[in-house]
């Protein structure tokens, strides 16, 4: 595919080409643009979190014709902080039987894979941390550490319910990701690129038409219910199952380190739902292609209003489309029964797995058959 | 070969179906998000207790003639009844008269089988308490009445379910006029033919 996609805004470029003005040696503005983007996703991500939980809260409470947090902030806005401050000042409990060093240890490992893994969604052409060539890949190597931390956690707890609770949430997250990449190995293979940057432009050309979405739905369904059960979302949240269990791998938890938990999951919710806006549903890209629009509007697209304006557009319509699979994620809740164990393996192994690789196995006969329509 | 198309097919069969259901699963979550909360914000708000709602008992200390039908008929011989003999005119003289509501279980009973109907049910359910022992209500405060949910000015009076206008479903915006479906018991009268009201 010939997509030629304009520059875009670089906002590196333009810092650094701002900072030398003043005399700075490139390396020292280079240095001095680092942490930046780092800290704004750090913030995004935590925002992002904040906002997720108020929303699960207020749909739930939609769903069940319930009203919802409503005092604290205007409807309730500041309820997700109250929380979060609750578990801040929470007392730290370590078991006294516990492994410490163990139980601290996994929530971190837990965590730190999750927002590790901002680094590579992208919110348009430049706005990214980094562009890593393997930027999909580092995503799924870097989930897969996750388990350990599960296991870490559960192991260390001393206790068999937390111990059980790991193993399972262990088990779940193995099983799920191997359809999970074989579903994305389909994407990167007519994007020919494993990089989060160059899928989304693969997906560019028609505005809505040519996302991936159209070309991989069956890979779409499976991404999304593998995604669901990695981020131990109702139908798949057997390893906590609140209803029914002791609360599996964090029963010892409390305070601060339960918060971790649970920051590490909703980010991964918001993360699932980003990336499965970058691989099916165009990223940045708005339905209709904004190089379109400009030129209807006569507008010259490397104007830099129009730049400003379609960088914008691109994040509004990244954390829009991530918003409404997180929301279609809290209907689901409120719409499936929780599955059983055995169930669940059986869905990942014997229904995912085989359907992941015959989708595989479809698209490279297609692309070697349309190239022009499946990236040759 | 037949036998690993059939076994596909039914998968495939399966698979419509669980995504069948789950759609339509999906759409009646969906629907609820449109409609209003059933939920009652509770301080603000309160429903109106039905007309034989069981509540806090009410007494009257000058009806009681001390006879302790109610501590008889009580499933726990609850209320306690402090009486003494007057010698002189032959007749009980009550001093005191308590029910403990951290006990009592609503049953009524004492309540149907009072001689002088010195008790009686109120509406009160609103009985939280810092000390178990200060819902041991004695004569001064079970003569109290309660506050009603309809002139308290800091309440939303809420019509229940079985109050509300035929087809409503929501108390909120609903005329105090406004009649309750069905009959009252004096209107199903009325409505007889005069020589079955005997």
């Amino acid at each position: 595919m010939l997509t030629t996609t304009a520059p875009g805004l670089d906002l590196e470029a333009s810092f650094e080409q701002a900072l030398q003005g003043f005399g700075l040696s490139p390396a020292a503005a280079h240095l001095l643009w680092l942490p930046l983007p780092m800290v704004l996703v750090l913030v995004a991500a935590v925002v992002g979190v904040l906002v997720n939980v108020w929303l699960e809260r207020k749909i739930s409470a939609a769903v069940q014709q319930r009203i919802g947090p409503e005092y604290a902030g205007a409807l309730g806005v500041l309820q997700p902080m109250a929380d979060g401050l609750k578990l801040v000042f929470k007392e730290d409990i370590i078991p006294a039987r516990a492994d410490g060093l163990l139980f601290t240890l996994g929530p971190v490992l837990v965590l730190i894979p999750v927002i590790l893994s901002w680094l590579v969604v992208p919110f348009g052409q430049h706005l990214l941390i980094s562009n890593v060539g393997i930027g999909i890949f580092l995503w799924i190597s870097l989930s897969s550490i996750q388990p350990i931390g599960l296991l870490m956690s559960g192991y260390a707890s001393n206790n068999k319910y937390s111990l059980l609770g790991g193993l399972r949430a262990a088990a779940q997250s193995i099983s799920y990701e191997i359809p999970l990449a074989l579903a994305v190995l389909a994407v990167v293979m007519m994007s020919n690129s494993l990089s989060t940057v160059d899928i989304v432009n693969q997906q560019t050309g028609a505005g809505i038409l040519s996302w991936n979405i159209w070309r991989q739905p069956v890979g779409f369904v499976i991404f999304w219910i593998c995604a669901l059960a990695e981020c131990e979302r109702l139908p798949f949240d057997l390893p906590e199952a609140e209803e029914e269990l002791v609360a599996g791998y964090q029963t010892e938890y409390s305070g601060m380190k339960f918060a971790l938990f649970y920051l590490g999951s909703y980010i991964n919710l918001v993360l699932s739902a980003l990336l499965v806006s970058v691989l099916y549903l165009g990223g940045w890209g708005f339905p209709i292609p904004v190089e379109w629009l400009a030129s209807w509007l006569h507008q010259p697209i490397d104007a830099p209003v129009v730049q400003l304006i379609t960088g914008s557009v691109g994040i509004v319509m990244t954390v829009l489309k991530a918003y409404l699979l997180v929301f279609l994620a809290i209907l689901l809740r409120w719409t499936t029964p929780r599955v059983r164990i055995d169930q669940l393996l059986d869905l990942g192994w014997k229904f995912l797995l085989p359907i992941a690789l015959v989708n595989l196995l479809i698209t490279a006969a297609l692309k070697l058959a349309f190239p022009a329509v499946f990236g040759g | 070969m037949f036998g690993f198309l059939k076994k596909v097919g039914d998968y495939t069969r399966d698979a419509v179906g669980a995504a069948n259901y789950l759609t339509q699963g999906l759409a009646v979550t969906f629907d609820h998000l449109r409609r209003r909360p059933i939920t009652v914000q509770y301080p603000y708000e309160k429903l109106i207790p039905s007309e034989r709602y069981r509540g806090r008992i009410h007494y009257e200390f000058d009806k009681c003639i001390a006879c302790e039908v109610c501590v008889r008929v009580c499933p726990i011989n609850l209320p306690v009844v402090d009486w003494v003999m007057n010698k002189a005119t032959k007749k009980k003289e009550l001093r005191n008269y308590s029910i403990d509501f951290g006990v009592c279980i609503f049953c009524g009973n004492c309540v149907e089988y009072c001689p002088t109907n010195c008790l009686s049910m109120t509406e009160e359910y609103e009985l939280a308490a810092f000390d178990r022992h200060s819902l041991n209500f004695d004569n001064i405060a079970l003569g109290r009445l309660p506050t009603s949910v309809t002139s308290d000015p800091a309440v939303v009076p809420l019509r229940e379910l079985v109050y509300l206008p035929k087809g409503v479903l929501d108390p909120h915006d609903v005329p105090d006029t406004a009649p309750r479906v069905g009959k009252l018991p004096e209107q199903v009268l009325e409505s007889l033919p005069s020589g079955d009201a005997s």
